[in-house]
């Protein structure tokens, strides 16, 4: 019985480690800029050639401004490495208002980057598995509702075609029901929202901006929470974009359940 | 007065020109329409289009005449002759009467086509004619008036018995422009091949022109696909030929009924790959309105330059991974598909209101734009900016501000409402007050802006509209979110 336990549990594991292995070769890692938030994540870092999900939380996901600031922070770090040196970012929009001076402000430079607007879902998704699979791209960000199985797999695939990395950022229209998405084919699933800023450095004006994060899933990996900063924006005046983000405290899931605690400790 | 009559009319004696109480006294029962010359220019411009089946440079030549110029496609029919009848055999079935000759240059075919030998067939000069010395009879024995003349010089050289072309020139030059204008030379000059004439196309003429005509009027997609293909095979051999490559092409689809309807084509960089071209006509087929079926279609390439032979058969086996060639095909199946407006890559401008500070230019565009200055790409790094800017700014709703230029403390933004915790500003932009002009600008188009962080952290860009004034409530706009 014993021992026929062990067995099935073998077999599964191995279907795991399988099935695991169907999502596509990893084309390298992407630190976070934290050790402690890159340790968390399968492998030591954001996997290249794979697709991420970028979602908000309360309002963010209709205006769509936190998770698109942590989007462009990691597609500037993306963009930076010596081998993605020519290659472009695609930035795919269903709601035309994306201000390249804010995303230069955050380290991703406008002549890097190619804006589209889709019409409508089927578009945007369409347009971003081109995309992905088109030589030139480093790295896509898609700005839709959400991403079904069928579309995640075929996004996938296009990822592995050139090893393409895909950011898709989910914001549902304003005013409009929330489109649940059911399971996801995404390598990672993040929340992002913004979190309460410390004053910056000698009390004038605003420091770098926080983030609320959370690893809401991550395949072949753990989830977890951590409250991080933008590091190295426009903010701070130089321009850094080797370690996106830093890490300013971690969090458990009680902190989770009570985000009221952390604007009261603005 | 009669400004053009039907052939029973004429053959009752009536003309062009006549006094209609003459016609009228000629006879009582004549049948008169207003002369429109408006709707007649529209014809001829339509007629100019439709023509374009046959040439890609045709020249409307108001009132009532066409040129094409056929250098290079009248072998597609076979000959000069055949092309001609047609020409002639298509219009006569949209019940058009046309008088249609062919020579050397401009001026020869219009006199010919105005002959009255022109009436019954089409009249072909053959090649070299009207340059030969002596004049060709075809040629001498037409009127004077056949030079396109003024009716003034017709009627001054009529006085001396000078009645046919071949009168003219046969006289020394020099005196005859003394006497009658240097205008009558240059169109003796043009006839004869003696003087150039530009003649305006109505679309640039490309040596760069595929036709495929139809027995059987088709409609089908996929037969509109086959047409795109083969024509586009066509188009890419003569390229591939000639070791050159198009950045603009351009397909027409001729309807049964005439109308032709076209998609145009733009790339980022040259190329006559016929599966790539096609390719990126193949999804926009769908739009385009058969009609009662398509008989003939042609394509057209502009822009044509020099590709080194091979250079595109190499580059889809080895494509290139890095650099602005690797998107290009991206780019322009991206344009083909959602229209050049919805692509596009941002430049940033010399302008400090926010709205104005990035100009879109089309994503196929070269990288080679302004110098940059600094990481930010040209926009200065120690103004913040936001991530979103709204398309336009939206009011703020109970708002909560110390006069005259404190931040604001709280507002309600689409029912949300948001206390503020910390703020950074103000930032002042005011109109640009060089493109109106000084007197054009008031202090309540100044805009105050602010960096606002909420209570959850959610960092907004506000701004108060004009100066603080006692008598008008001030007025709060949100315009941008960062992240």
């Amino acid at each position: 019985m014993d021992g026929d336990r062990r067995n099935r549990l073998a077999a599964l594991r191995t279907d795991i480690r399988r099935l695991e292995r169907m999502a596509g070769p990893v084309r390298g890692r992407l630190s976070l800029g934290d050790p402690r938030l890159d340790s968390a994540l399968p492998g030591g870092g954001l996997s290249l050639g794979q697709w991420h999900e970028i979602g908000g939380e309360g309002s963010e996901a209709e205006t769509g401004a936190a998770p698109a600031a942590f989007a462009a922070r990691l597609a500037a770090a993306l963009l930076a490495r010596p081998d993605q040196r020519g290659r472009s970012a695609v930035w795919i929009l269903r709601r035309d208002d994306l201000f390249p001076p804010g995303l230069a402000g955050l380290g991703l430079p406008a002549e890097r980057l190619v804006g589209v607007c889709a019409r409508d879902e089927a578009e945007a998704l369409g347009v971003a598995e081109d995309a992905l699979a088109s030589p030139g791209v480093g790295v896509v960000l898609a700005e839709v509702g959400a991403v079904d199985l069928t579309a995640g797999r075929r996004l996938q695939l296009a990822c592995e075609a050139r090893g393409g990395t895909g950011l898709v950022i989910l914001r549902r229209p304003f005013g409009g029901g929330g489109a649940t998405a059911g399971g996801t084919a995404a390598a990672t699933c993040w929340r992002v929202a913004p979190a309460a800023s410390a004053p910056n450095l000698g009390g004038l004006g605003l420091g770098p901006p926080r983030w609320r994060l959370r690893l809401a899933r991550s395949r072949g990996g753990r989830s977890g929470a951590w409250l991080v900063e933008a590091a190295g924006t426009a903010d701070e005046g130089e321009a850094d974009v080797a370690h996106p983000l830093r890490l300013v405290a971690e969090l458990g899931d009680r902190d989770l359940a009570a985000p009221a605690a952390f604007s009261a400790a603005g | 007065m009669l400004t053009a009559v039907s052939p029973q009319a004429a053959a009752a004696g009536l003309f062009p020109g006549q006094g209609l109480t003459d016609a009228r006294a000629l006879r009582p029962d004549l049948v008169l329409a207003e002369a429109e010359p408006e709707a007649d220019a529209r014809a001829l411009e339509a007629l100019a289009d439709w023509c374009v089946r046959f040439s890609p440079a045709v020249a409307p030549d108001p009132p009532d005449g066409l040129f094409l110029d056929i250098g290079g496609v009248s072998h597609l029919w076979g000959g000069e002759a055949e092309m001609a009848a047609d020409l002639a055999a298509r219009l006569a079935r949209d019940g058009l009467t046309a008088r249609i000759a062919v020579a050397d240059t401009a001026g020869a075919a219009w006199a010919l086509a105005r002959s009255p030998a022109a009436e019954a067939n089409p009249r072909i000069l053959a090649p070299g004619k009207a340059e030969a010395q002596p004049l060709a009879p075809e040629l001498a024995g037409l009127p004077t008036t056949a030079l396109r003349l003024e009716p003034a010089a017709v009627e001054r050289l009529a006085r001396l018995g000078l009645r046919r072309i071949g009168q003219l020139a046969g006289l020394p030059r020099g005196p005859l422009a003394k006497r009658f204008g240097a205008k009558v030379l240059l169109r003796l000059d043009q006839a004869l091949g003696r003087a150039p004439e530009a003649l305006a196309f109505r679309r640039p003429p490309t040596p760069w022109f595929a036709r495929l005509d139809l027995a059987e009027p088709v409609s089908a997609p996929e037969d509109l696909a086959r047409l795109c293909r083969d024509a586009t095979l066509r188009l890419c051999a003569r390229l591939e030929a000639s070791g050159r490559g198009a950045r603009r092409f351009r397909l027409d689809f001729h309807r049964v009924d005439g109308a032709p309807v076209g998609l145009e084509l733009g790339l980022s960089r040259p190329a006559r790959d016929p599966d790539r071209i096609a390719r990126l006509f193949l999804p926009r087929l769908e739009s385009l309105d058969p009609g009662f079926g398509i008989e003939a279609v042609s394509l057209q390439a502009a822009e044509a330059e020099v590709l080194a032979p091979g250079q595109s058969d190499l580059a889809s086996l080895l494509e290139p991974i890095e650099g602005p060639e690797a998107l290009a095909p991206l780019i322009d199946r991206l344009t083909a598909r959602l229209g050049a407006r919805r692509v596009w890559r941002s430049r940033p401008l010399a302008s400090h209101v926010p709205e104005r500070s990035v100009r879109r230019a089309a994503a196929r565009e070269a990288e080679a734009g302004p110098a940059r200055d600094g990481p930010t790409g040209g926009w200065p790094a120690w103004r913040p900016r936001p991530l979103r800017l709204l398309p336009r700014p939206e009011v703020l709703e109970a708002v909560i501000a110390l006069t005259p230029d404190e931040p604001p403390r709280q507002f309600r933004w689409r029912g949300r409402v948001h206390r503020i915790r910390l703020a950074e500003g103000p930032e002042r932009i005011g109109a640009e007050w060089w493109r109106t002009g000084i007197e054009a600008v008031r202090t309540d188009q100044v805009r105050d802006y602010y960096r606002v962080e909420d209570q959850d952290g959610a960092r907004l860009w506000v701004f108060r509209s004009g100066l603080h004034d006692h008598d008008r409530p001030v007025r709060w706009w949100l315009h941008g979110l960062f992240g």
